[in-house]
């Protein structure tokens, strides 16, 4: 049972955007995020503002050079789309089908971090002392961390980082678009850098015939779990060569962490170059606990999955 | 807090019911429309007991507010046999063995409906896929994937 | 049956009875604390709540077993696990019970806490159970039955390994639920998910002081038990006693994390084994020393430590066998009986140790197993009477179907085969409190419209008990299965049963229908192919047609203290065959299939009987792969909810193939034993010989999580 709170249906951005300017309001959308968060204290409302039958923000379409897609567009529904396949993919290995039915791409883009010590009753956590996330005043995580490190735990955001993806994002000032980057803050306490009375609208992947990218996941059960782990790999080629190539980690930290990979620009792609890539990601990602398994595991799984990707793309053969 | 007036359409059936806002539709379900097949297994969104069709594809009611899905078809499991007879899934469940405890099975039974609603004749790896959110502490799933597959198989013919 | 699949089945959380109101309990957040005080005004001070009680009205202590009433309903003085009830209230609605629980003080002196069963062992003045005897020991046993230092000095071979089995827990389906329903004269009906409502009876009539002659326990459909529900549990307690006080109906439902904490799963063991062998393969002894994590409260905890050991004389032939158990308090949720009830644990390690030293041998580890094999109708060192025993033709059905010997040590490097074995009982000899009468009891009534009643005190809890009975007397009758109606699990309409535990019910309710019906036969006569018209006319002749039967258990077992605890009535066999595939660079375990092979005596129905083979062998797999029951260094559990405990799904889950052996057994009812736990036990091991098999690497600590094996991997390189 949720706390009491009111609940409203805005029909238009511009309703929605009023509604959200109110006193502890909260945008909802599938739910299937801040529900079990409202539930459990984890996310307070006073007012949930829902988008359930807002008219629009539900277009799937490639226009132009890019991937249009309306923030309420449900994840099964981008699971279906071929046009962008890590895409795709990394939406079809969310959750399980009936949360891909109502989840949304919106959502899961400001999908709450999620840490073993936030994730739980009221009672657990009063139980374990509260922590900086929900109330408290210690991060159980790191000793004497005074910065929530909560993690980023969606599936779709290293993909769309990777991929350099845009959001349109909603204003009572107007329209505005970012990268997507820009929309996480790296604090696990309040992860995302939107003003309460902002909206994500759409996210726009662009479409380069130049670049392949691909996801993995490592989760202990193949549906419902949350990544302990995602690699996102999108490298732009050259012919043999590589253009650019990003390496996107979700599951760590309370952002997407992208590795610094500029030097290898120009360089032949072939098995040493994967190499190359899997090393420089495994120095750079640094798990903490704040996943239930074990973080030096969690490391050596780094480079496993960059190869892995680069395997999908049919580039380390060579 | 103000109750609100829920007009939802459960298996055919128009129901007006004066809710709190923020009921989930599990909770609109079994305690305001007594249909109670929809079971609740966790404290939200793990385990797939609750699951219920709205416009025919499965979603879990715990998670979902009941004034959201107004206007929209809602299936539960009370909704899947009709006249007295049971839904191919149903009598394929009751055969085959996939039903133990039978906690789990009203939102089995309505996310394979869905499945065989969109693929006639899905494969063993397809069955799973499609069950994939529904936890089962009885049978070890083999025989709930038999069944599918015979209610499948008579489906087509 | 049909209600099931229609949605109509009513489970506990499924009943609204008229002005029924909502209970909750209020819980503690501490591993070891002091009540010094509870104050309850303000919560009776708020609105909506209706009754709010403390551990002070529910005094009276209680416990599964008579011998270890640990309980209370709610903390009297002390708590001993974050997570046990300290008040508990009825409110009108859940908003109202949320507000009085809130509104509850409780003024804690936090104390010390120790978690690990050794730490509990070197400090007995942290006193986890203040029922204990002597320190934190909850039990101990040292058994030792023919020459077992003698085997050892003789053997050519010896096998010493030490094992660790990580806690897991039930986690049926349904939470647990109770409905209290106080009738103006004082006559409780209590509704719950229980599998023994008899047990439940005498606790509450026990603890409540009432006369048990003015209580009905009623057992709706459960929603899953595996032993989470065979004991009498804080809600149901704590529901009676708000409907007798607030004069109104009391549901109180856990919440999932609640059912954690309510737990009674598998203890976490630490296990030490060594085995003495000659050259050919045959066992010459065994010997154990058990360390059991028994959580803060006794449960079954001395069945527990007695099983440990006791249920490891069969199925192979041990010239000399000891085990030396014991059991202690720790301040977490207590442990109890989970599906294979203190088995399941010792059968990981002595399985794998048989794999080992098979390999040492240079034998196929089937063909150990076969030599070592206990033959039927022998006595098994520590004195239990083997019946039938099908354990040999289970190895060939297992050997055959999964094509071991084009398998075993020949597939690819990551793909392996392993195989383990194990035996369980049918039922106990003992009822859990010292009594003559029947451990069950069915009565059978036939109506002249040739509809056959049943009733009996089964338990159905997802197993098929009342399909059981309904075969049974439909075989003995000569009747349609579609004329019988079963009514069961209800303390006032049915004769008594003791409950779902044990892999009792086929045996004694079974055999208590045989005997129910045997006079209904004669009376009948030759039936012909008209049903009603036979009964019709011998109830002209002989008046209302009924047939009581009932079932006692013979006097079984060893001659010595404890050597009734294991000895049943008959025992069941298994083994299985598994086969993984192995990641060696994550890590990661695939369980492709298990092939299952079981003799039950015999299948009276064997869809229900291949049903609890896989159910079992899945549940073992998951212990085996996913599942932790585990706590954070201060008492708090590390997930109770169904996303961080791991339940296995659909995609994770491995073929499973039931290859049903039956040789039937005299005491069995149609030859009939058990199906629901024995199967469980052989995939753990089996899955560890395979991962063996597939990467050379030995798990000797459960859950084989990915992080596990890579560093045995990683071990194995350096």
């Amino acid at each position: 049972m949720l706390p009491e709170c009111d609940v409203v249906f805005p029909e238009t951005v511009e309703q929605a955007l009023e509604a959200l300017s109110a006193e502890g309001a909260r945008l909802i959308a599938g739910g299937t995020d801040l529900v079990p968060n409202l539930t459990r204290g984890v996310s307070r409302a006073r007012v949930l503002v829902s988008l359930a039958r807002l008219a629009g923000l539900d277009g799937l379409e490639a226009r132009g050079n890019a991937l249009h897609i309306g923030a309420r567009v449900t994840l099964a529904r981008l699971a279906r789309d071929p046009t962008v396949s890590a895409l795709s993919r990394a939406a079809a290995m969310i959750a399980s089908p009936q949360i891909r039915n109502t989840a949304t791409v919106g959502g899961n883009l400001c999908l709450d971090t999620r840490c073993v010590y936030v994730n739980q009753s009221e009672l657990w956590r009063g139980a374990n002392g509260f922590c900086i996330k929900t109330a408290g005043a210690v991060c159980h995580v790191v000793e004497g961390g005074k910065s929530c490190v909560a993690a980023s735990a969606a599936d779709l955001p290293p993909v769309l980082v990777a991929l350099d993806a845009t959001i349109d994002v909603a204003s009572p000032s107007g329209a505005r678009t970012i990268a997507l980057e820009q929309l996480y803050s790296n604090n696990g306490a309040t992860p995302l850098s939107l003003a309460p009375d902002q909206l994500i609208t759409a996210v726009s992947v662009p479409l380069d015939p130049h670049t392949r990218a691909a996801y993995r996941k490592l989760r202990v059960r193949q549906a419902i779990d949350f990544a302990l782990l995602g690699i996102a790999v999108a490298i732009t080629l050259d012919g043999d060569r590589c253009a650019s190539v990003r390496v996107v980690a979700g599951g760590l930290a309370p952002a997407p962490r992208r590795v610094k990979l500029d030097e290898l620009r120009g360089e032949r792609v072939d098995r040493a170059f994967v190499e190359r890539v899997a090393e420089r990601a495994e120095h750079a990602f640094r798990p903490l606990d704040n996943v239930a398994t074990d973080r030096a595991w969690r490391r050596a799984m780094v480079p496993v999955l960059v190869r892995d990707a680069f395997d999908e793309l049919g580039l380390s053969a060579s | 807090m103000r109750r609100r007036l829920c007009v939802l359409t459960v298996n055919g059936e128009r129901h007006e019911r004066a809710i709190a806002p923020a009921a989930t539709l599990l909770e609109v379900l079994r305690e305001d429309l007594g249909l109670t097949g929809s079971k609740r297994g966790c404290d939200g969104g793990e385990c797939g007991a609750c699951t219920v069709l709205v416009d025919g594809e499965p979603v879990l009611s715990c998670l979902t507010l009941a004034l959201a899905v107004e206007g929209r078809a809602i299936t539960t499991i009370e909704g899947v046999s009709t006249d007295g007879e049971l839904h191919p899934v149903q009598r394929a469940f009751e055969e085959q063995g996939a039903v133990q405890c039978g906690f789990c099975t009203p939102g089995m039974v309505l996310s394979a409906k869905a499945l065989l609603a969109r693929n006639r004749e899905p494969s063993r790896e397809e069955v799973r896929l499609a069950l994939s959110g529904n936890l089962c502490r009885c049978t070890g799933y083999g025989r709930i994937v038999d069944a599918v597959q015979l209610a499948a198989k008579r489906m087509r013919t | 049956m049909s209600a099931k699949v229609t949605g109509a089945a009513r489970y506990t959380d499924d009943i609204v009875l008229p002005r029924m109101a909502c209970g909750r309990i209020l819980r503690a957040p501490h591993a070891r604390a002091r009540i010094r005080a509870i104050d309850v005004s303000r919560a009776l001070a708020t609105p909506g709540v209706l009754a709010v009680i403390t551990g002070r009205d529910l005094e009276t202590k209680y416990g599964i077993l008579p011998w270890t009433e640990d309980e209370h309903a709610l903390a009297l003085e002390q708590t001993s696990y974050v997570g046990e009830g300290v008040a508990a209230l009825a409110a009108i609605d859940e908003p109202s019970a949320r507000a009085g629980l809130a509104a509850i003080a409780v003024d804690y002196e936090v104390l010390p806490a120790v978690l690990d069963p050794e730490e509990a062992l070197a400090h007995p003045e942290i006193k986890v159970n203040p029922s204990a005897r002597e320190g934190n020991v909850s039990k101990h046993v040292d058994l030792s039955f023919g020459d077992v230092e003698g085997a050892f000095a003789n053997a050519d071979v010896v096998i010493e390994e030490e094992y660790r089995f990580e806690s897991n827990t039930h986690a049926a389906l349904e939470p647990h639920c109770a409905i209290g329903d106080a009738d103006f004269d004082g006559n409780l009906t209590l509704y719950s998910s229980t599998q023994v409502p008899h047990y439940l009876h005498r606790a509450l009539a026990k603890v409540l002081g009432l006369g048990a002659e003015r209580i009905r326990v009623i057992q709706p459909a459960v929603g899953g038990g595996f032993g989470g529900k065979s004991e009498p549990f804080d809600l149901e307690l704590c529901a009676a006693k708000l409907a007798l006080l607030a004069r109104r109906p009391v549901k109180i439902r856990y919440s999932r994390e609640e059912v954690f904490y309510a737990h009674r799963g598998r203890h976490a063991m630490k296990m030490r084994f060594r085995t003495a062998a000659a050259r050919d393969g045959k066992l010459l002894a065994v010997q154990s020393k058990l360390l059991i994590d028994g959580g803060a409260r006794s449960s079954f905890g001395v069945v527990t430590t007695y099983y440990s050991g006791q249920l490891l004389a069969a199925p192979y032939h041990l010239p000399a066998y000891a085990f030396n158990a014991t059991r202690v308090f720790t301040n977490k949720p207590a442990c109890g009986p989970k599906r294979g009830h203190g088995s399941v644990q010792p059968r990981f390690a002595f399985e794998c140790q048989l794999d080992e030293l098979a390999d040492c041998l240079e034998l196929d580890p089937i063909e150990l197993r076969r030599r070592n094999a206990l033959g039927s109708e022998v006595t098994t060192i520590n004195g239990q009477a083997i019946g039938s025993n099908g354990f040999r033709e289970c190895l060939d059905a297992v050997e055959r179907a999964s094509g071991w010997r084009e398998k075993f040590r020949k597939l690819p490097f990551g793909r392996g085969v392993g195989v383990a074995g194990s035996t369980y009982i049918s039922g106990t000899a003992y009822p859990i409190y010292p009594n003559e009468m029947p451990q069950s009891a069915v009565i059978v009534k036939l109506d002249r419209s040739g509809q056959v009643v049943i009733t009996s005190g089964v338990s159905d809890i997802g197993q098929g008990a009342d399909a059981m009975l309904a075969r049974i007397v439909a075989k003995e009758l000569g009747c349609s299965l579609d004329a019988i109606r079963v009514h069961s699990g209800d303390t006032e309409l049915c004769p008594v049963d003791l409950g779902a535990y044990s892999s009792r019910v086929t045996m004694m309710a079974g055999n208590a229908a045989i005997e129910a019906c045997a006079s209904l036969k004669e009376r009948l006569g030759d039936i012909g192919s008209d049903f009603a018209g036979a009964v019709q006319r011998a109830e002209a002749k002989f008046g209302t047609l009924v047939g009581v039967g009932g079932y006692r258990t013979k006097k079984l077992g060893g001659d010595y203290r404890g050597g009734s605890i294991g000895a049943s009535p008959a025992y069941s066999f298994t083994a299985h065959v598994a086969e993984v595939e192995v990641d060696a660079r994550t890590g990661f375990v695939h369980v492709t299939k298990i092939w299952v092979a079981h003799d039950c005596g015999r299948a009276i129905n064997r869809t229900a009987v291949a049903g609890q083979m896989e159910g079992s062998a899945a549940m073992g797999f998951g212990e085996a792969l996913f599942e932790s029951h585990a706590f954070h260094a201060n008492g708090v559990h590390r997930g109770p909810n169904l996303l961080d405990y791991k339940l296995a799904t659909t995609l994770d889950s491995p073929e499973l193939e039931a290859l049903i052996v039956e040789c039937p057994d005299p005491a069995g009812p149609h030859g009939a034993k058990e199906a629901g736990e024995g199967p469980l036990h052989p995939s753990i091991p089996a899955i560890a010989n395979a991962i063996y098999d597939a990467v050379g690497v030995r798990l000797r600590a459960l859950p084989f999580s990915p992080e596990r094996v890579l560093a045995a991997l990683k071990g194995r390189k350096s």
